[in-house]
Order: structure tokens, then sequence, then C-alpha cells
């Protein structure tokens, strides 16, 4: 069935938290560049957000290549932050970001839980960025403390960023931690307004013939359909274990993999790898959505959120 | 030559498309080479030589990521319209292993055009210099450069050229793939073998200092092969103060710019390095302009998953 045909118009739009977005189909960091990348290709008017690539306060070079490998359903990759840093990011990339349609979350990555700080109090003064998500999870920088790792720390981040500025926060946590529900929680104490689970997952790809790590920086996140059951898995666990909205990432491919999300109970879904291996994904997504919506007979987004039941 | 400094400006795929195409054809052209044709009108009209497209085998997510291959060539329709692509490729690894093995009709996710091509820099004599699987990006250039077909939309102009030459080395000759198109399109072709099986035996950049020191024109070099033998012809290139650009080879993932994996070492005018992404500011760099990297023959191959 075409999408106008559908018989009930389902609404798309979702909040999370004080961030409202025109759908919940968004496109992750690190998987969009800076979106002008993709104008070519994709219709970024139709996306519910946009989430620019991490940005750190200083320039960083990133890591030493090979920087991804491709794995069974997967990939690895060690990228390592690349980027040039919040001014540049500020005077080149936002302004384009900022004149488009979906809104611009801004992720950010600080070395301290000062940096965070005064990272989000120069997002908060610049026009164009709608809501900060606190890369707290990327397993590719080292020095300085994982914040994602350890719940005081998370709540002390969360907590300093909400004082620091007015936007919107959101979390993006790791799964690569025993119990993340206690993580989740932290930063719901800190006052996130939602969360994005999951980061990705630490793995190792190995060269045996010559006894050598195939990345150049040894260790890398997995992403890709491989993690998808593990994104899920964690959505589920903390839907029922805070009370603030959840964003699902972790390999979705497509409408179907969205549906699940909902339905364990993510409000919205950021769209990683198959960017990468699919581009237009994130409309033909879009395109599909009303109709999966309204199978469940479901006249907006939140009628299916988190309504999965046990046998 | 700071003048011929065209090649190294960000080139987003503002012109891709992304299409569901059906093999062609699908043939072996030398030992573990092969040359696959599909319609994809799009993406013919509007590609140029040294472009790539990214490809993928349709509905599978293992292998998952698609893999980035040089345009070969451009096929017209009857009435001269763009129409298909051919990409000829080396298998090396579980996609291309299962690339080899389709039949005509099944299907392939394929985008492009990607990458910033070779810069129609006028010319009197192209130098080609190629390695391996290298050769592949250069035919349509050298046919572009003899006015035998034009390429892209509105198509390129290049000034003719009055002559191009391909040294084109390989293991053996049982790898040599596609010299008599070469030849039709009216380059002049000299072969080096490592074992000596075709051509010259040794090495293929020992073969361009002949062509260049007996041309009676101005020469310029473009290369595409195996990163050594890239470095070795920029070195010889820079000491026989010939302009020469390469088209780098770094394994990625998206081919649009969006997951900095495929970055090579590239120098600014201060002489500094920085990581740029070969998908979009490349492949082709200036030669003078690359830090190549010292093993690569360590990165290059593939795991064999």
């Amino acid at each position: 069935m075409n999408p106008t045909e559908t018989p009930h118009p389902v609404r798309l739009d979702v909040q999370l938290g004080r961030l409202r977005l025109a759908n919940p189909i968004a496109v992750a960091s690190g998987t969009f560049g800076y979106a002008r990348e993709m104008a070519g290709l994709v219709d970024l008017a139709r996306l519910g957000a946009i989430l620019p690539k991490t940005i750190t306060q200083e320039p960083r070079p990133g890591n030493p290549p090979p920087r991804t490998v491709e794995t069974a359903c997967g990939m690895l990759n060690s990228i390592g932050l690349d980027n040039d840093g919040i001014e540049a990011f500020i005077a080149e990339k936002l302004p384009y970001l900022a004149s488009l349609a979906p809104a611009t979350i801004v992720s950010i990555a600080g070395r301290t839980q000062d940096e965070f700080t005064r990272m989000a109090a120069r997002m908060d003064a610049v026009p164009g960025v709608d809501a900060l998500e606190l890369n707290v999870s990327c397993p590719n920088v080292t020095g300085g403390v994982d914040f994602g790792t350890d719940p005081d720390s998370c709540r002390r981040v969360v907590a300093g960023v909400r004082d620091a500025c007015s936007l919107p926060v959101l979390a993006k946590l790791t799964p690569n931690v025993t119990n993340v529900v206690a993580i989740a929680q932290a930063a719901e104490q800190g006052g996130a307004d939602a969360l994005s689970l999951v980061n990705t997952c630490l793995g190792m790809a190995v060269d045996w013939r010559r006894r050598r790590p195939i990345l150049g920086n040894v260790l890398g996140g997995l992403s890709g359909p491989a993690i998808k059951p593990i994104a899920i898995r964690i959505v589920y666990q903390v839907a029922a274990a805070v009370d603030i909205p959840l964003m699902g990432i972790g390999g979705i491919a497509n409408i179907n993999d969205v549906m699940e999300f909902l339905v364990a109970g993510a409000t919205a879904v950021q769209i990683g790898t198959a960017n990468f291996y699919n581009p237009t994904v994130s409309v033909k997504i879009l395109d599909a959505l009303p109709d999966a919506l309204a199978r469940l007979g479901a006249t907006c987004v939140a009628d299916v959120v988190g309504t999965i039941t046990k046998q | 030559m700071t003048e011929h400094h065209h090649c190294t400006c960000t080139s987003y795929a503002d012109r891709a498309r992304q299409e569901t195409v059906a093999v062609e054809e699908n043939v072996q052209v030398a030992r573990d080479t092969y040359r696959v044709r599909f319609a994809c009108e799009q993406i013919a009209e509007g590609i140029v030589p040294g472009q790539f497209v990214m490809m993928r085998l349709a509905g599978v997510n293992d292998p998952l990521l698609g893999r980035p291959l040089a345009m070969y060539n451009v096929v017209p329709d009857e009435n001269g319209r763009p129409q298909q692509l051919e990409i000829v490729y080396r298998v090396v690894g579980k996609m291309t292993r299962r690339l080899s093995v389709l039949e005509p009709g099944a299907l392939l996710e394929v985008w492009g055009p990607l990458g910033n091509g070779f810069p129609p820099t006028e010319t009197e004599h192209l130098v080609m210099v190629a390695g391996g699987i290298g050769q592949t990006p250069l035919l349509s250039l050298a046919k572009e450069y003899l006015h035998r077909q034009t390429y892209g939309s509105p198509p390129r102009q290049v000034r003719q050229a009055k002559k191009v030459t391909l040294c084109y080395g390989t293991g053996g000759g049982e790898y040599l793939a596609c010299v008599e198109d070469f030849q039709r399109a009216g380059v002049e072709v000299r072969i080096s073998t490592d074992d000596g099986s075709a051509g010259h035996r040794g090495l293929v950049t020992e073969l361009i200092r002949p062509v260049v020191e007996s041309s009676d024109h101005p020469c310029r070099i473009v290369c595409c092969g195996p990163e050594p033998m890239m470095a070795a012809t920029a070195q010889l290139a820079g000491k026989l103060g010939l302009h020469c650009q390469v088209s780098l080879e770094r394994s990625m993932a998206c081919g649009l710019g969006i997951c900095f994996s495929c970055v090579a070492k590239i120098r600014d005018e201060s002489g500094r390095w920085d990581y740029r992404r070969t998908c979009v500011e490349g492949p082709v760099f200036e030669a003078e302009d690359v830090e190549f990297q010292q093993h690569f023959s360590q990165l290059k191959q593939r795991p064999k998953v």
C-alpha cells in the first residue's frame, strides 16, 4: 500500500524529554559525516534528526589506518574521533546543519567532566543546535576517565552539562559493561532528557598469518546487524528501569528492525552502519514507517513504544 | 608544477545515485580477473575517468559493506547515450570471489559516481603506469585523451593528447587483462612481468624512463597500482621533473566521506601531513603530496575470512 493511501493518517512526531522530533528516524553520529556529504543521495529534510560526527574540544587526527574491517554481518571501527575540534565545527559544519529541517543533535566527547561542561556551554551559545548527545561511550579513545562505565561519573557528567546549558541532553551509553541499567539510571538521575542505546561493542580482528591485529589501533567497536540483538536487549532492560525516553541504535537496517526497537521500548531510533552500505536506507525506512505503525493499529508512534508483552 | 594542482579539492557525491542493477555479463578476462557489465544509465552518464562506484551483492548481510571499484568503461546504447558500466576486478577476497560466480540476472547494489577522478589536465604525452589490477581506471582516461570517447554530463572536454602510453606490470603474463582494449583505443602498451613470462622481466617502473626519454613530447604521468610501485613511480617522476598523479587504494566502508575509514596521509603546502579521506578528497592525488605507506603490503591483503 502506498503511504498516501493509509486510511488513518499516523502521526510520526515524537518527544524525547524537551526535544521534539518530526519523526523517530535519526542518523547516528559517526555514520553520516556532517550531513553535507549525503545531500546528493538523501532527502535530508525528511529525517527526524541528524547527529553529526562526534566533536572534541581540540582537533584530533584520529587513529592510524586500517581503521575499519568487515566482520560477519558487521564491521569493526577504530576511527578514533578524527575531527577538527569544536570551533572548526561551529564555523564550518554547523551553519549547514542548522539550515536543514531535521533537529541537529550535536555529539560531544570531553576528556574530563570540565571539558564536557565547557563544550556544552559553548554549543549553547551558538544558534542551530537542538540538543546535545554526550558520547561517554566511544571505545576508541584512551586517556581520561571512561565516563560511560561508572554510574557516579556518568551522573556527574550529565548533571554538569545540564547545569551548564539549556539544551536537551541525551547520554549515549556503551554496551561494554556488566550492568548497563545502573548507568542508565545514573544518567537519568543526572538529568538526561533521553538515552541513546547503544554505542559499539568492543571487539577485535586478527590476521593469524601475520600474527597481527588487523586494526591500526588493535581494538575497535563492532557495529552493524551483528549487534542488533544486544542493542534490543539493552533497550528492553533499560526501558523497564527508567522513566525517560530511549533512542535505539544497533544494526538497524530496515523497517522491521525499527519496529522491533520501538516495541521493545525505544521512542526513536538512530540508523548507523546501514548508512555506509545502503546510503538511502533512512528514507526507505521513512517510506515504510506509517504502514508498519498502522499495521499495529497505532495512530502515533507512542502507541507502539514499549508495548512488548511476554507470552 | 603547482599550476597542475587540480585534484585535491573535496568532491562530495552530489551526483551519486544508488541503484539495484542486474548483471548482464560477467566474464573472466585473465587469471583471477573478471569483467562485469550492468545497465545503470544515471551513473554511466555522470561518471568520469578515475571515479569509482561502491558495489555490494544485493540482499545479503555477509559480505556487508560495499567495495570500491573503478569505472573501467561506459558502454553507450545504439543512440550513443551512456547506458552500461563495465568494471574489471581481481578476485582478492570474499566479496570478489562471490561476485566472480554471479550469472546474468543476479542483482547488485551500486552507488556512484564517487571520488574526484583524474582532472582533464592538458597533456601532449600521457604516460600511464599500472601495476597489478591498477590498469582498470586508465582505459577510459586514455580513450578520453585520444578523443575516442567522452565521459561525464555534460561531456568533459579534454585537449587531445598526441600520444598515450601504458606501462603495465603484473606478476606473470597470465594476469595481463584487457591489453587489447588499450591497443584498440590507440594506446602504446609496454609490458613487464615479475617472472618474465611476458614483456620486460622486472619492475614496471623500469619501463618509465625509456618511454619518457624517447618521447618527442612533454610527458605527464598518471599511476595506479600497489603502494610501493606508486611510491617508486612518484619518486622517479620527481627525478625526471614530471608532473605525476596517483590513484590511491584504501579499504573503504562507504565511499561517500561519512565513515572516515579510507584516510591517507596527504601533505599540505607547509609539508605537514593530515589524514584525508581517499573517497571524497581522492582517490586521485598529486604524487608529491602523498606520504606513501611504508608497509602497505601488510595492509593491502584483506583477511581471507
